[in-house]
């Protein structure tokens, strides 16, 4: 099942005449995990932000299970339905990782639930001590992992991950593709992954690489 | 609402930068305790002398309504007669002068209700109908012309200091803000929604303002009489010695121009409505600015 689906978008920065993206069309499903492939400055970082409803998509259409992204609320599109890793992370530096995670549930209308947030965080091999430190005092490392255990704290079903294991060694690398993988085949979310590393994008179903404002299926 | 709980946990993050508009803010409301406590002041003083002149009576020939000084017409009431009129039940006392050039008189009621009674009086004792009974305008206007000039003075210090007051809050909280863009950014990414993020930073300016309301108010309202009495006492000397003005003060039920400043608890409402007024102003101007952006051009900005 179609759950993103790209048709002829275009993109282009205010105040720049040259286009990122030029009329490109994908589509994602559920329950697959898709790596996104493609040189620094191709254009990777941008479809995402249009993907996960941080930027509007002014030219083409992008659907989200078979909605205009265009004319839903993005906002609890955001907050309900797509989690997203960033690339620099982008969490609450002021904030406790457990803040940063029960703040997410509540954003999308979730009861928080500061167990559930504990949890989650174990799961991305965030010890107990470290949950209740300020992220300004966490290593690059540790503030992925929390990155990428907020991104799950609303349970959405797209989620979004920007480079999301550039800072992890390779033994860390491993356990949070097999998560990745885990909630695609076993939780039937849609897992989107940009990345440089060959380790990750070897566990896409669907390898698409973006070059030239154009993008191709690989394999 | 999980907003307003997030606003209040920032408040405690952020020391420092709350520390640092949390002070101005309260120069601002400090200031303007003190101009309105002095507004207030000059109106009472106004309001006072007004009374006090009211009280101060002359007899005047028909035909003229201002007394200019000596006149032949008035010294045709002799010095006697000025000294029978003055043990009138209805006045407190009275000056009688004679200065060569002719006898000058005011006197002083014990209530500005009693003029008809005094006048009644005074034609009782052989006041001609040739003269009238009336307050002292002159009097009144010597005096309050510098009160007045004082009440303008005021009410440009409390409009200079809103003024400033508004385009400070505006430019410290815009800065502030600024600070926070890549916070803003992060909550807006999470899914918050605009109204959300501008609900919790205002409710952090107004927690803010509230504190520095309370502490302002009491800074306040300790620095508001002796600035009052200063100027006042500035003001009396700049106007000089004037004898009408002289006389006036010296009179028995004349208050000296020192004025007892209360903030009182409607002053305290105004002053309240202004600060939360302005904070707002200036928070939702320096929101809106920033939350209208889509969250990506938040982050990506960021400096
Ligand atoms: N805010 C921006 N304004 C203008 N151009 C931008 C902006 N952000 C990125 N770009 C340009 O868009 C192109 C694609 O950037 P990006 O999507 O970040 O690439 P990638 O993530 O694939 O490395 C690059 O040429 C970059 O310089
Ligand atoms: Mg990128």
């Amino acid at each position: 099942m179609k759950c993103l689906e790209l048709m002829d978008v275009s993109y282009r920065y205010e105040g720049s005449k040259d286009y990122v993206l030029k009329k490109i069309s994908a589509s994602f499903e559920a329950g697959k995990v898709y790596a996104i492939v493609g040189e620094s400055g191709a254009g990777k970082s941008t479809l995402l932000s249009l993907l996960s409803g941080l930027d509007s998509c002014k030219e083409g259409t992008i659907l989200y299970n078979g909605k205009n992204l265009q004319e839903i609320d993005r906002d609890e599109y955001r907050s309900k339905n797509v989690g997203v890793i960033f690339q620099n992370y982008n969490l609450l530096l002021n904030s406790t990782a457990v803040y940063n995670i029960t703040l997410s549930m509540k954003i999308s209308g979730d009861m928080a639930s500061k167990e559930q947030a504990y949890a989650l965080l174990k799961n991305v091999g965030i010890d107990r001590e470290t949950t209740d430190r300020k992220i300004l005092k966490l290593s690059g490392g540790e503030q992925q992992r929390v990155g990428i255990a907020r991104a799950l704290a609303h349970n959405p079903d797209v989620i979004i991950a920007d480079e999301p294991t550039g800072n992890l060694d390779e033994k860390t690398e491993a356990e949070i593709l097999e998560i990745f993988t885990h909630l695609a085949q076993e939780d039937g979310k849609c897992v989107i992954i940009v990345t440089h590393s060959d380790n990750v994008s070897s566990v896409g179903d669907v390898v698409y690489r973006i070059a030239g404002g154009k993008i191709s299926t690989i394999g | 609402m999980y907003v307003i709980e997030h606003a209040l946990l920032n408040l405690g993050k952020n020391k420092g930068r709350n520390i640092l508009l949390g002070v101005i803010t309260l120069a601002i409301i400090t200031a303007t305790v003190v101009a309105m406590g002095i507004f207030n002041t000059t109106r009472v003083v106004i309001e006072d002398t007004r009374a006090a002149t009211m009280s101060a009576i002359r007899i005047q020939p028909i035909g003229r309504t201002q007394m200019t000084g000596s006149s032949q017409q008035e010294s045709a009431i002799t010095l006697e007669m000025h000294q029978y009129f003055a043990e009138s039940l209805y006045i407190t006392g009275a000056d009688i002068s004679d200065s060569g050039r002719g006898i000058e008189a005011v006197y002083y009621l014990i209530h500005p209700d009693m003029l008809g009674a005094f006048e009644s009086d005074l034609r009782g004792r052989g006041l001609p109908d040739a003269y009238t009974v009336r307050t002292d305008d002159a009097a009144f206007a010597s005096l309050v012309a510098p009160i007045e000039n004082l009440q303008s003075l005021s009410v440009a210090f409390l409009i200079i200091i809103l003024v400033m007051g508004a385009v400070i809050m505006v430019l410290v909280t815009a800065v502030s803000i600024r600070e926070r863009k890549y916070e803003i950014g992060v909550l807006r990414a999470m899914g918050m929604k605009k109204k959300s993020v501008a609900l919790g930073l205002w409710a952090e300016i107004i927690v803010i303002t509230c504190i520095c309301f309370i502490i302002g108010m009491g800074i306040g309202a300790a620095l508001t009489q002796p600035v009052t009495d200063s100027i006042l006492a500035g003001q009396s000397q700049a106007a000089g010695p004037t004898t009408l003005a002289d006389r006036i003060n010296n009179a028995p039920q004349t208050e000296a121009v020192t004025v007892d400043v209360s903030i009182t608890f409607t002053t305290s409402l105004q002053i309240f409505a202004i600060s939360i007024v302005l904070a707002s102003v200036a928070g939702i101007i320096s929101i809106t600015r920033i939350t209208k952006y889509e969250p990506i051009k938040i982050l990506m900005e960021r400096t």
